[in-house]
C-alpha cells in the first residue's frame, strides 16, 4: 500500500497526464486569450437616420458631402407629378477633425437656410457592454436667409438665428437592429407670435434594421413635448438605406419637408392619414 | 532507496520531454494583405497576430488572426471590411493549424531557410486546406518566420457584389512576419 502512494509512482501519473493532456490539445487552443472588447461600430449606415443625426461620424480627416431633395406634396396629384415638380434641397459638408469629432455646414433652400454644426462621440458602445449605448452629442445653430419682411424698421442678425442641441443615444442590438432615443431641445431667438414658446423640447425614437448586408429599412418619430398647435405635426418618416461601396442612397417618405433640425422638429405640417408627405432622399459620399 | 531512483530517472525523463516539446509563441505578429485593381488599392494592416511553433512535434505551427484588429486608411473601408465581407462579429478569427513539412530539415542557424507549411487556413468561417511556402531562420533564440500567400475570395466564402467587383481584388496577397519566443 505505501508503495503505491511513493512519489515515483506519483510523477509517473502526473509525467502520463501531462503528456496525455498535451496531446489532445490542439495548438490553436494554447493561442486562445479572452476576446478583447472593441468599440462597436457600424450602428447606423450614415450620418443620419433619416432626417435626424445618427451617431455616426465620418471618421477622422475624411469629408462627408451630402445632397437632399424633398419633393413636394404627394397629394398635390398628377398635375405635378405627385410633387416631383417642386424640390426643395440641401448641401452639407461634414469634415471629421478626429475620428470621434466632427465639423459641418450645410446650406437649404428652405428659408434659404445656412447651418454650422458640431458633432461629437461622447461614450461608444462597447461589445462586451462594459459601455452598453452609445452617447453622441449634436448641436447645430441655424440661420434664416431670407430677405427681411420689414426692411425698414430695425432689424438684428441675431433674429435670424435658432439653435438646437441633441443627445443622440443609440444601442446596436444585434448585428441587423440598431435604436436611437434623441432629445432635443430647440431655440428660437425670435418667434412670429409672442405667446409662442422661444424654447421648445422634442424625444425622437429611430431605428434601422438591415435586410441584406447592403439594404435597412429605417424609420423616425419626433414627439414634440410642449405640445402641437394647430398646424403643425409630429414628424414620421419612413425610409430605405442602399449603401453602394463609397455612397450611401437614403430613399424616404416623411411628413416634414424641411432638412434642418429646427425645421422637422417643429415645424412638420404634413399628415399622413390625408397622404399630405414628401417623397425625397439624401445622397451621401465620403472623400478621404 | 530504488524508489528514489526511478523517481530522479523519471524527473529526468519529464524534463527531456519538456524540453524536446519547447514551444515558441509571439503574440504581436505582423499582417498586411493588399488587393490590387486599377481602380483601387485596398491594404490593411495589423500587428496582433499570435503563432505557436512545437518544436517538438515534427513542427506543428498555428496562427490566429483577430479580424477586427486590421487597421485601413479609410474608416469606411475598414467598416465595409467587418460589416459586409468578413462578418467579423461572427467569424472574428482567421486561424491556421498545420505543421512545417521540412521542419526535421531546418538548422538553428542565422540563416533564413525555405519552409513549406501544410494545415488548414480558416478565413471567413470556412476552411481551406493550404501548403503555404515561407521562409524562417533562427536567431537570438527566437524563430523568425515569413510567408507570403493568396488568399481567394471565393474560397472563404466571402461574396462581393458585382458593383464593386472592379475594385476589389479576387485574390488578396497577405504577407505574415513574426518572431516566435520561448514559451
Amino acid at each position: 500500500m505505501v508503495r503505491f502512494i511513493s512519489p515515483a509512482w506519483f510523477v509517473l501519473v502526473l509525467v502520463g497526464f501531462q503528456s496525455y493532456s498535451s496531446q489532445g490539445q490542439s495548438l490553436l487552443d494554447a493561442l486562445d486569450t479572452e476576446p478583447t472588447a472593441h468599440p462597436v461600430t457600424a450602428t447606423f449606415k450614415d450620418t443620419r437616420v433619416i432626417n435626424m443625426q445618427s451617431n455616426e461620424t465620418p471618421g477622422a480627416g475624411v469629408l462627408h458631402f451630402v445632397i437632399a431633395h424633398r419633393f413636394g406634396r404627394i397629394n398635390e396629384g398628377a398635375y405635378s407629378l405627385w410633387g416631383l415638380d417642386n424640390a426643395s434641397m440641401r448641401m452639407g459638408f461634414d469634415y471629421g477633425l478626429t475620428d470621434r469629432w466632427t465639423l459641418g455646414v450645410g446650406r437649404s433652400t428652405f428659408q434659404k437656410t445656412y447651418e454650422a454644426s458640431m458633432k461629437g462621440k461622447l461614450f461608444v458602445q462597447k461589445s462586451d457592454n462594459s459601455v452598453p449605448v452609445s452617447v453622441t452629442y449634436y448641436g447645430v445653430i441655424m440661420a434664416n436667409g431670407l430677405r427681411w419682411q420689414e426692411p425698414d424698421r430695425e432689424n438684428l442678425f441675431s433674429s435670424r438665428l435658432s439653435y438646437v442641441n441633441q443627445l443622440i443615444v443609440t444601442r446596436k442590438i444585434n448585428d441587423r437592429t440598431s435604436l436611437a432615443v434623441v432629445p432635443s431641445f430647440i431655440h428660437r431667438n425670435l418667434v412670429d407670435i409672442t405667446s409662442k414658446s422661444h424654447d421648445q423640447w422634442t424625444l425622437g425614437l429611430g431605428g434601422r434594421h438591415k435586410l441584406t448586408h447592403r439594404v435597412s429599412i429605417n424609420s423616425e418619430y419626433h414627439f414634440l413635448v410642449n405640445g402641437l398647435d394647430e398646424a403643425t405635426t409630429n414628424s414620421l418618416s419612413l425610409g430605405v438605406d442602399i449603401e453602394t461601396g463609397g455612397h450611401v442612397f437614403q430613399l424616404h417618405i416623411t411628413n416634414s419637408q424641411g432638412m434642418f433640425e429646427r425645421a422637422f422638429l417643429t415645424e412638420t405640417t404634413g399628415r399622413w392619414l390625408d397622404g399630405d408627405l414628401f417623397f425625397g432622399f439624401n445622397l451621401s459620399r465620403v472623400f478621404s | 532507496m530504488k524508489n528514489t531512483l526511478t523517481f530522479l530517472v523519471l524527473l529526468l525523463c519529464s524534463a527531456v520531454s519538456t524540453l524536446d516539446a519547447q514551444q515558441f509563441i509571439s503574440r504581436a505578429g505582423h499582417v498586411r494583405f493588399f488587393s490590387s485593381t486599377p481602380l483601387e488599392d485596398i491594404e490593411a494592416e495589423t500587428v496582433q497576430m499570435s503563432a505557436i511553433l512545437d518544436a517538438g512535434k515534427n513542427g506543428g505551427f498555428a496562427f490566429q488572426i483577430p479580424i477586427l484588429t486590421f487597421h485601413f486608411d479609410k474608416a469606411l473601408m475598414e467598416e465595409h471590411f467587418n460589416e459586409s465581407y468578413l462578418e467579423s462579429e461572427k467569424h472574428p478569427r482567421a486561424t491556421f493549424e498545420g505543421a512545417i513539412l521540412n521542419w526535421e530539415d531546418l538548422n538553428p542557424t542565422g540563416d533564413w531557410q525555405d519552409v513549406v507549411a501544410s494545415g488548414n487556413l480558416n478565413v471567413h468561417g470556412v476552411s481551406q486546406t493550404r501548403t503555404i511556402q515561407g521562409q524562417m531562420q533562427f536567431n537570438a533564440g527566437s524563430w523568425e518566420i515569413r510567408a507570403q500567400f493568396d488568399v481567394l475570395t471565393a474560397d472563404h466564402e466571402i461574396r462581393i457584389p458585382k458593383m464593386v467587383r472592379n475594385q476589389i481584388a479576387e485574390s488578396i496577397t497577405v504577407y505574415v512576419d513574426a518572431v516566435l519566443t520561448p514559451r
